[in-house]
């Protein structure tokens, strides 16, 4: 999968520096890790916890935890953007529990940093996409994870798999059973 | 790894081709509105978050509370190094204290200074008694002895029982010294001169290891060191082998001012280790003062009747003086022979000196008196050391990896307990 189109954008370069041709250094390996997952992160961890403001509390930290520990990052174990991730998802797990407190994956306020979209355009995609809403606060929260690491994280299959510690086919089993799920639920909705 | 079928790999195609923004089928028009919405409800940063986590970034987090920094960072990151290290030295410490406890080599090294403590502990004792006899004896036990080298060059002779490689002699003898000494300050065992007017009988006894070969330059050594300290050699027994039966045995009479001197000296031969040590003493001075009080007694009790047998003027007066003068000289000559025999006990000491033929494990004995440093004993001591280090590198392992173990299972468990916990926060959402 090409997920280009959903990865973190507009992240300063400030470290790049022209005729630069040795091999990336640690610290130039975090920062173009930092520059492509920044957003991926705060929106999988916003999807998570279901607080903005907690939710750079822990993006940030976890970027910290990344970078102190970057030098222990074996890529015999996996992709440098699922280690982040697994770092993130910890984080944010320790953030849950010390609210010790029920978070609501799929934030109910409008994303004010959301672009609006052209399929936001009229009430009947309006309409539709308040029943997918609706259906997706309808699962269980492992499959809400899985729907915030896939759509709103920009993960592939793979890295998805890293993370959540299981095999890769079980990983897009997981997936499609909880797509599957989400269209039952709107077709019934839509009855 | 399970296969997926057929049907989900279709969909999770057709959602990948949707997130990247390529056509589908018409058929999977629904499918791919479900993957927009859900991709168009991602939660985007604010443009003030996202300022200031680059900022953050681009400074390292350097404004980041109780971040270790320079070199305290970096021993920080090398702590994972220093771990093993304080393990292994508290394994390491523990296997010393142990070797130690269950008297393994240190105490082998137990040497002269060992050997004067103990010594200088005995005239002490007896220079503080204050009843009219009192004795005390310090031993000291040594596997091996090193004194480091001889006082004085060994004899390049030997008077009698030189062992060959293959005959065996027996020799016994007798040497006075009259050579004088000027060692007596070497000693560890010298008198205190002022407690000069007690009175005590010391004695020793010391016991020797050496090479079968040098049995008899040992005991040529001994007979030197006796005539250097004005000594006697009351009896002697030298048996030289070329094997472990050699064995020599001497009975040494010294001055008492000499005798820490002597002792000094014979642990030092060349050739041979001490193995036991043993000084005696006993207070005599009430003996000796009882002694010489009835001597004087006696003596007056004559002097007294003599006065009186000169201005007897009867035969029977003068007989009776004359009876009990007799018996008052009887008594002057027995306190006297008392007397003397004390002095004499106090002014020589008894040695008693042994020395066997042995190869102790791990010790030579001609090592430890030797003078030289040889490529052999340099050998000798290398293969020692390392022996050592290998032994608490045992036993430190040993300690070691129960405790890796331990710790292993205890990080894996709670390593565990923690993921379930996460796990479990997830499920309360």
């Amino acid at each position: 999968m090409d997920c280009a189109a959903v990865r973190s954008e507009g992240v300063i370069d400030s470290q790049t520096l022209p005729g630069r041709s040795q091999a990336p250094s640690g610290w130039d390996r975090f920062e173009a890790l930092y520059r492509s997952s920044r957003d991926d992160v705060f929106a999988y961890v916003t999807t998570l916890l279901g607080d903005r403001a907690a939710a750079e509390d822990v993006t940030a930290l976890a970027f910290e935890r990344a970078y102190r520990r970057r030098r222990t990052f074996d890529r015999r174990r996996g992709e440098e953007r699922a280690w982040l991730f697994g770092i993130a998802r910890n984080a944010a797990l320790d953030e849950l529990r010390r609210r010790r407190r029920t978070a609501a994956l799929v934030t109910d306020h409008e994303d004010p940093g959301a672009e609006p979209t052209a399929v936001e355009d009229g009430a009947e995609v309006a309409l539709r996409r308040t029943t997918v809403m609706q259906a997706l606060r309808g699962l269980p929260a492992r499959e809400r994870e899985v729907v915030a690491l896939k759509f709103h994280a920009g993960l592939t299959n793979t890295e998805l798999a890293g993370i959540l510690g299981i095999s890769e086919s079980a990983a897009g089993t997981l997936l499609y059973r909880t797509m599957e799920k989400l269209r039952k639920a709107c077709d019934a909705s839509d009855r | 790894m399970r296969p997926i079928d057929e049907e989900s790999q279709r969909t999770l195609a057709v959602i990948d081709q949707t997130l990247a923004g390529e056509a589908v089928a018409p058929q999977d028009a629904d499918l791919a509105e479900l993957t927009l919405i859900l991709a168009g409800q991602r939660p985007q940063p604010s443009a003030a978050f996202a300022a200031s986590l680059d900022d953050r970034v681009s400074q390292r987090f350097a404004a980041a509370p109780a971040r270790p920094s320079g070199q305290r960072a970096r021993r920080a990151r090398r702590s994972w190094l220093y771990a093993p290290g304080a393990a292994f030295a508290a394994a390491a410490t523990a296997a010393a204290v142990v070797i130690v406890v269950s008297g393994g080599t240190p105490p082998r090294q137990l040497s002269t200074d060992l050997s004067a403590t103990a010594a200088q502990s005995a005239p002490a004792i007896d220079n503080g008694a204050a009843t009219a006899s009192s004795s005390s004896a310090t031993s000291t036990t040594a596997a091996a002895a090193a004194p480091t080298r001889a006082p004085s060059p060994a004899p390049a002779t030997a008077a009698a029982g030189s062992a060959s490689s293959s005959a065996a002699g027996s020799v016994s003898g007798s040497a006075t010294g009259s050579a004088s000494s000027s060692a007596a300050g070497l000693s560890p065992l010298v008198l205190d001169s002022g407690q000069a007017n007690r009175k005590v009988i010391r004695s020793a006894q010391i016991s020797l290891a050496t090479r079968p070969s040098q049995v008899d330059s040992v005991a040529q050594q001994v007979f030197t060191v006796v005539g250097n300290e004005n000594g006697v050699v009351n009896s002697s027994n030298v048996t030289a082998t070329n094997d472990a039966t050699g064995y020599a045995q001497f009975q040494l009479s010294v001055p008492s001012a000499n005798l820490g001197a002597t002792m000094a000296a014979l642990s030092r031969l060349h050739g041979a280790a001490v193995v036991s040590r043993t000084d005696n003493s006993q207070d005599v001075t009430g003996r000796t003062g009882g002694a010489g009080q009835r001597l004087a007694d006696a003596r007056a009790l004559r002097t007294a009747l003599l006065r009186e047998l000169a201005i007897a003027t009867t035969t029977t007066a003068i007989d009776s003086l004359k009876v009990q003068i007799r018996d008052a000289n009887a008594s002057i000559a027995s306190d006297l022979a008392t007397l003397r025999a004390l002095q004499r006990q106090v002014a020589t000491s008894q040695i008693s000196l042994t020395i066997n033929a042995s190869m102790i494990a791990g010790h030579h004995p001609a090592n430890a008196g030797g003078s030289a440093f040889t490529l052999r004993r340099a050998a000798h001591d290398a293969g020692r050391v390392l022996v050592v280090v290998a032994g608490v590198a045992l036993i430190a392992l040993a300690v070691l990896v129960p405790l890796g173990l331990i710790a292993a299972i205890g990080a894996w468990f709670g390593f565990a307990v923690r993921r379930r916990r996460r796990e479990q926060a997830l499920d309360l959402i």
